[in-house]
C-alpha cells in the first residue's frame, strides 16, 4: 500500500542517475571504452566493449546538454500495449558533445524543435497509473523553454 | 573461401507465387503451398525431384516450412526454416543457391510466405527500455532518418509522395498484387499523418502471401522458358558504426560506418556479378516506406548521393524510363508479408527477364537487381541475368 501518497517510479532503472540533493542534476548513465574511447547510452551491462570487443567499458554520466539530430511527431499509438505515455508524442535523437547519439523523448513545445536545435535533459513524468503512481523517464527539452 | 562465380552456374528452374492480399480463412501454409506447386508446373518437374527446401517466414513458428510442405508430401528431405526479417526469403533463396552452386543438390526449393498477424505487432527487435519509451512506431523510424535525409538532400515531402504515386501507378499493371488501384500526389498528401513528416501513403500495407523458386543446375532444367541464371545473392547482416533506426541501432558518432550495409551488400553482388550498377536494367528497391526508395536508390549505386529525388521527376525510375524501378508496384502495391516479400522482388525480376511481365514489360530487359532490407539489420542484393 502507498498511503495515499503517490509514488515516483522509474520507467526504467539504470538510464540516468538519481540526484540524492535538491541542487544536483541527473545524467544520463552510458559507458566508455579505456581502449577505444567509443561512447555508448544506454550503459552495456556486461561491460564489453562492441567496437573492439575488449571488457574495458566502465560507466560514465554523459553530458546534460546537446543537439537534435532528427525528430518526428508520433501520431500513431505504438504496438504491443507497452506504451502508456501520451500520444501525439516526439520522438528523435540528440548529438552530446562528447560524441554519442542518445535516442529520446522530447518534451516542451513541439513548435520549439528543430535540427541542431539545442536541448537539455530533463526527467519527467511520462504517465500516471490508476493508483495516482507516475512513471518518470528522461527526455530533452529545448533550451529555448528552460527559464 | 571459394568465389560464388567460380562455382557451378545455378539457373531458376521454375517460379510461383499466390495473389497478395488478406486473406481470413487461410493460413501460410496453404499461400506456400500453393506457390510451391506453382513453381513445380512452371518449372515442368515433379514434387519428387526436390532434393532439398529452404522456407522463410518471419511470424510462423516452429516448422514453419514443414507445414507448407506437408500439405504437398514429406518425401526425406532435408526442410530448413530461415527467419531472417524481412530478407527471408532473399536469405532462403542464398541458401538454395549456394547448395546448388556448390553442388551439394541439384535442385532445390526456396519459399517465402506469411500470414501477417492481425492487429498491431511489436518487433522483438526491440529492448523492453525501448518498447515502454514509444520507440518501436516503424513509420516514426523511418520519419527519423527521411528528415535527416532531407536536410541533407533537400529533398521534399512531395518527392517522397511521388514514389508511392509511381509504384501504384506499376502496381496497377500487377494482377498480383494487394493494391492495384492508382493513386494521385493528393491522396497521398492528404492521408492522415503517421509521423511527421510521413503519412500513410507513405507506408507500405502489409499482406498475406508466398513466392516460390526451384533453383537448379543447368543440365537439370526443364522448362521452355528463357534461361535465367543466378548472378548473385549477397547477404550483409550490419555492420559497425551504422544507425539503423528500424531495429533501434543508434549511429557511432566516434567511429561510423565506412560503408552502409547496403552498400556493401550491393559491393559483393556487383563483384560476383561481374556487372555494375550501368549494367542492369530492371530494379526491385526496398520501399517499405517511400522515402527509402530514394535513398536505396543512391547506396545501391544507380545515383550520386541526394540524385534520386531529380530522377525520380524527371521519370528516369518510371517503366519506360532509364532505370525502372518497382515495375511491379514494389511494397506499395504488392503488401508486404514479410517472409514473402524479397520473393515478389525476386519473382519480378524472372519475369522481366524471361520477357513475361506483360502490360508492365521492360523492354530488353537482359539483368536486373533485387534489394530487400530488414530489421536486424539485413541487407540482402539477388541480381539475376538472361
Amino acid at each position: 500500500m502507498n498511503n495515499g501518497e503517490k509514488r515516483i517510479i522509474p520507467l526504467t532503472e539504470g538510464l540516468y542517475t538519481l540526484p540524492a540533493l535538491l541542487d544536483e542534476k541527473p545524467h544520463l548513465i552510458g559507458s566508455k571504452c579505456s581502449n577505444c574511447n567509443e561512447l555508448y547510452f544506454p550503459k552495456k551491462e556486461k561491460g564489453l566493449c562492441i567496437h573492439c570487443q575488449q571488457k574495458t567499458l566502465e560507466e560514465v554520466e554523459l553530458s546534460r546538454q546537446g543537439k537534435i539530430a532528427s525528430f518526428t511527431i508520433v501520431l500513431q499509438p505504438p504496438a504491443g500495449g507497452f506504451y502508456h505515455g501520451p500520444v501525439p508524442y516526439a520522438y528523435g535523437y540528440v548529438d552530446l558533445p562528447e560524441g554519442v547519439r542518445v535516442e529520446t523523448q522530447f518534451t516542451g513545445n513541439f513548435n520549439n524543435l528543430e535540427i541542431d536545435g539545442d536541448v537539455e535533459l530533463v526527467i519527467e513524468k511520462l504517465y500516471e497509473n490508476a493508483e495516482g503512481d507516475e512513471f518518470v523517464t528522461y527526455k530533452f527539452k529545448p533550451l529555448k523553454e528552460q527559464k | 573461401m571459394k568465389p560464388l562465380n567460380e562455382m557451378r552456374e545455378v539457373v531458376v528452374g521454375g517460379i510461383g507465387i499466390t495473389k497478395w492480399g488478406f486473406y481470413e480463412n487461410a493460413e501460410w501454409y496453404d499461400f506456400g503451398s500453393e506457390a510451391i506447386l506453382n513453381a513445380l508446373k512452371d518449372a515442368g518437374m515433379e514434387w519428387k525431384d526436390i532434393q532439398a527446401a529452404f522456407c522463410g517466414s518471419v511470424y510462423q513458428g516452429t516448422g514453419s516450412g514443414h507445414q507448407a510442405i506437408k500439405e504437398i508430401g514429406l518425401t526425406g528431405i532435408p526442410i530448413v526454416n530461415v527467419e531472417n526479417a524481412c530478407s527471408s526469403c532473399a536469405s532462403a533463396f542464398r541458401l538454395a543457391y549456394q547448395t546448388v552452386a556448390a553442388e551439394i543438390y541439384d535442385i532445390v526449393l526456396a519459399v517465402g510466405m506469411e500470414k501477417m498477424p492481425r492487429g498491431p505487432i511489436p518487433s522483438t527487435a526491440f529492448r523492453p527500455w525501448e518498447l515502454k519509451l514509444g520507440f518501436n512506431v516503424q513509420p516514426a523510424n523511418y520519419a527519423n532518418i527521411a528528415v535527416q535525409y532531407m536536410e541533407k538532400t533537400g529533398a521534399t515531402i512531395e518527392d517522397f509522395s511521388m514514389v508511392t504515386v509511381k509504384n501504384r501507378r506499376h502496381g496497377a499493371l500487377n494482377p498480383n498484387a494487394r493494391f492495384q488501384k492508382q493513386v494521385t500526389l493528393e491522396d497521398v498528401m492528404n492521408s492522415r499523418l503517421v509521423a511527421t513528416p510521413l503519412r500513410l501513403l507513405h507506408c507500405c500495407p502489409l499482406a498475406d502471401g508466398a513466392a516460390a523458386f526451384i533453383l537448379c543446375s543447368k543440365n537439370k532444367l526443364k522448362s521452355k522458358h528463357k534461361v535465367v541464371t543466378v548472378a548473385a545473392s549477397t547477404l550483409t547482416s550490419g555492420v559497425y558504426g551504422e544507425g539503423y533506426p528500424p531495429a533501434d541501432i543508434t549511429p557511432s558518432l566516434n567511429y561510423p560506418a565506412a560503408m552502409s550495409l547496403t552498400e556493401l551488400s550491393a559491393k559483393q553482388a556487383y563483384e560476383t556479378a561481374g556487372y555494375g550498377p550501368e549494367n542492369i536494367d530492371v530494379v526491385q528497391a526496398y520501399d517499405t516506406m517511400a522515402p527509402a526508395e530514394l535513398w536505396d536508390l543512391e547506396e545501391l549505386g544507380f545515383c550520386k548521393p541526394g540524385e534520386a529525388p531529380h530522377l525520380l521527376r524527371e521519370g528516369i525510375f518510371d517503366l519506360n524510363g532509364r532505370i525502372p524501378v518497382n515495375t511491379d508496384g514494389g511494397l506499395m502495391s504488392r503488401g508486404h508479408p514479410l517472409g514473402a516479400t524479397a520473393g515478389g522482388q525476386i519473382y519480378e525480376i524472372v519475369l522481366q527477364l524471361r520477357g513475361q511481365a506483360g502490360p508492365r514489360q521492360v523492354k530488353d530487359a537482359k539483368v536486373g537487381l533485387a534489394h530487400a532490407m530488414g530489421a536486424g539489420p539485413n541487407s540482402a542484393v539477388t541480381i539475376l541475368k538472361c
